[in-house]
């Protein structure tokens, strides 16, 4: 049997077996130099994406958030309906918050924030607030005077808001809440930072304190907001609510993440034009490196022809070569990545002042760029052989 | 004798965008089987430009090259590296080895085209040994001397049994023991194997291994 469509992957070995191994190593590094590259602007992107949401449902609105119907103030059968919520599949978290319109008072310095009642048992399961505690601790079930207060209303040096905060208000010291023109004293039994600042601008207080400010809105609450969990799918759990009658309108957490969302928005457009400056830089760059490689081969391409080797074989070579660089530039990228600049990131996250970024990279986008790639490079390998094996023969071994 | 090669009114000129050189000006010439022609003239004179186009390495403007009867001028490029794989062979003066294939490897690869490359090595092996150059088969061409390069460039060009060989200048880099090896073995293979030589050279001391020989100037044969 003839052995010419093995000569193909016959010239690729001994090119990779006896070739100049600093050729090699330098073409394979840069590959893996422009895959890392791909891969890090956008896993950095979609990492404060994914950061800046997580901040907003684990801060603010949960998965999914229930507020009451138009023309109505709360949302009626409270008990009910946060049991009802709970059995639904999926739902790993429920609490009723009730919105004070309540004025919060230290030291002659005041201000109006959101003050939030909540049970802290119900509310834990579905915020990270009591996992943000930077002073004092957490509210207890029946704290009837207690009150915790996000950073950027507690103030203090270095806060971001100091100016417009209680300017160091210290755990263990008390705050009135002024509420339907009367003045309540509460004692501050924590701070919390979650680095979101919308979050961090909340005050919350003990629903068995707001039932005795006010006992008439028994079983009424301002919102609900649930806690999905990761293996279910949001969409099905509100058709699931939706179908339970539930008395209030079922909103994403991205229908009321306000402005955030255009944030977040704006990062993934951010992203998606520097994906692109990317792989244009990664294709250039790999072009580049075979092309040259490729070149400095002019003289073997031409003496290959003049022995009777089809250029089809010459060429098909050559696009082995360079897929056999994308493949072991991509592993080397893929280990630098997960083996370096993954972990680096986990022990020192990027801090932005939304939240603390880490690198997130989904299957989808990993794929797809090694991929390109890897298409980028048989096509740098492709084009210069092509052109080499139709010039004329002997300007190439001569060197013309 | 039956002829080989026919050339008949062959030129080929050189364009450049100051001017046109005519380095083959009507060119004709007829080789016939068996024989050893050496083709001598001063630089410039258009001798290899006459073994480059007779062996079908690069396209004339006009005439006709016949090879074992068969029209050249109309083949495609496919044609003529077919025609060139398995009918002629092609000794470069700087080798033109391979330098990422050993010795072995070098001989073996024309012959991978036709056959298996069990065939191929064993094929490669015999002539080898022909050449002398067995014992170093598997050394890279950057381990062997220049007269050992090129005699694995002789044993590369005798791989698939080409009736014709075409040398191009195949002694100008090598010493002169290693230069009168090389033209033995040309020797040999001319008058044991029958195989036609047309080669090039500039030392008068070589005409006398040749059958015949014609001298170019400015690219006409004087």
């Amino acid at each position: 049997m003839k052995s010419q469509n093995r000569l193909p992957f016959y010239l690729t070995l001994k090119y990779l077996q006896r070739g100049k191994k600093w050729t090699l190593f330098l073409t394979v590094f840069l590959v893996a130099i422009a895959f890392v590259n791909l891969l890090f602007i956008s896993s950095l992107f979609n990492g404060i994406i994914k950061g800046t949401n997580e901040q907003i449902i684990n801060t603010m609105t949960g998965n999914i958030y229930i507020a009451p119907k138009e023309g109505e103030e709360f949302i009626s059968n409270k008990t009910k309906n946060v049991n009802t919520l709970r059995s639904i599949d999926g739902v790993i978290g429920v609490s009723a918050q009730a919105q004070l319109p309540a004025r919060l008072e230290y030291k002659k310095i005041s201000g109006n924030w959101q003050v939030l009642a909540i049970k802290p048992g119900d509310e834990a399961q579905v915020t990270n607030t009591s996992q943000k505690m930077i002073a004092g601790r957490y509210l207890e079930e029946n704290d009837e005077d207690g009150i915790i207060l996000g950073q950027q209303i507690a103030g203090g040096d270095g806060v971001e808001q100091n100016a417009f905060s209680l300017k160091g208000a210290k755990v263990g010291e008390k705050v009135k809440l002024i509420f339907n023109n009367q003045s309540y004293e509460f004692t501050i039994r924590g701070i919390f930072k979650t680095k979101f600042l919308n979050a961090d601008e909340q005050a919350f207080i003990t629903q068995k304190a707001f039932e005795k400010l006010l006992p008439e809105i028994d079983d009424k609450t301002s919102t609900i907001i649930i806690k999905v969990a990761n293996n279910h799918d949001e969409d099905t759990v509100i058709s699931s609510i939706k179908d339970k009658n539930i008395d209030g309108n079922v909103y994403t957490w991205r229908e009321v993440a306000g402005l955030m969302k255009s944030v977040s928005e704006s990062f993934s457009s951010i992203n998606v034009i520097m994906t692109f400056v990317g792989i244009l830089i990664a294709a250039v760059t790999i072009f580049i490196v075979i092309y040259v490689d490729i070149i400095n081969k002019r003289k073997q391409i031409g003496i290959l022809r003049a022995i009777g080797i089809r250029p089809y074989i010459i060429i098909f070579s050559y696009v082995i070569l360079s897929a056999v660089y994308s493949v072991i530039g991509v592993l080397l990228g893929t280990a630098i990545f997960f083996a370096i600049l993954t972990p680096y990131f986990i022990a020192h996250p990027f801090q932005i002042p939304i939240t603390d970024v880490v690198l997130a990279l989904d299957k989808v986008d990993f794929i797809a760029r090694a991929e390109a790639v890897m298409w980028v490079s048989v096509f740098s390998g492709l084009i210069p052989a092509a052109v080499v094996t139709r010039t004329k023969m002997l300007d190439a071994i001569l060197g013309r | 004798m039956e002829s080989v090669i026919i050339a008949d009114n062959l030129i080929k000129i050189y364009h450049s965008s100051t001017n046109n050189v005519k380095a083959l000006d009507k060119v004709s010439l007829e080789i016939s089987s068996g024989e050893f022609l050496m083709i001598t003239g001063r630089n410039g004179s258009g001798k290899s430009t006459l073994l480059h186009q007779l062996a079908l390495l690069d396209e004339y403007d006009s005439g006709e090259i016949i090879i074992n009867n068969q029209k050249t001028s109309h083949l495609s490029e496919r044609k003529r590296m077919d025609l060139r794989l398995r009918g002629l062979g092609y000794i470069f003066q700087e080798y033109a080895l391979i330098g990422e294939l050993s010795a072995l490897e070098n001989v073996m690869l024309p012959a991978m085209m036709l056959e298996s490359s069990k065939e191929a090595k064993a094929k490669a092996f015999e002539i080898l040994e022909k050449v002398d150059l067995r014992e170093k088969c598997f050394r890279l061409p950057s381990e062997l001397s220049g007269g050992e390069q090129q005699r694995v460039a002789i044993a590369r060009s005798l791989i698939n049994s080409p009736k014709i060989i075409f040398a191009d200048e195949p002694t100008a880099n090598l010493d002169s023991t290693s230069s009168k090896k090389v033209l033995e073995i040309f020797k040999s293979l001319n008058k044991k194997d029958d195989i036609t030589i047309v080669m090039v050279t500039h030392e008068p001391e070589e005409l006398a291994y040749a059958s015949r020989h014609i001298q170019l100037a400015d690219g006409r044969i004087v």
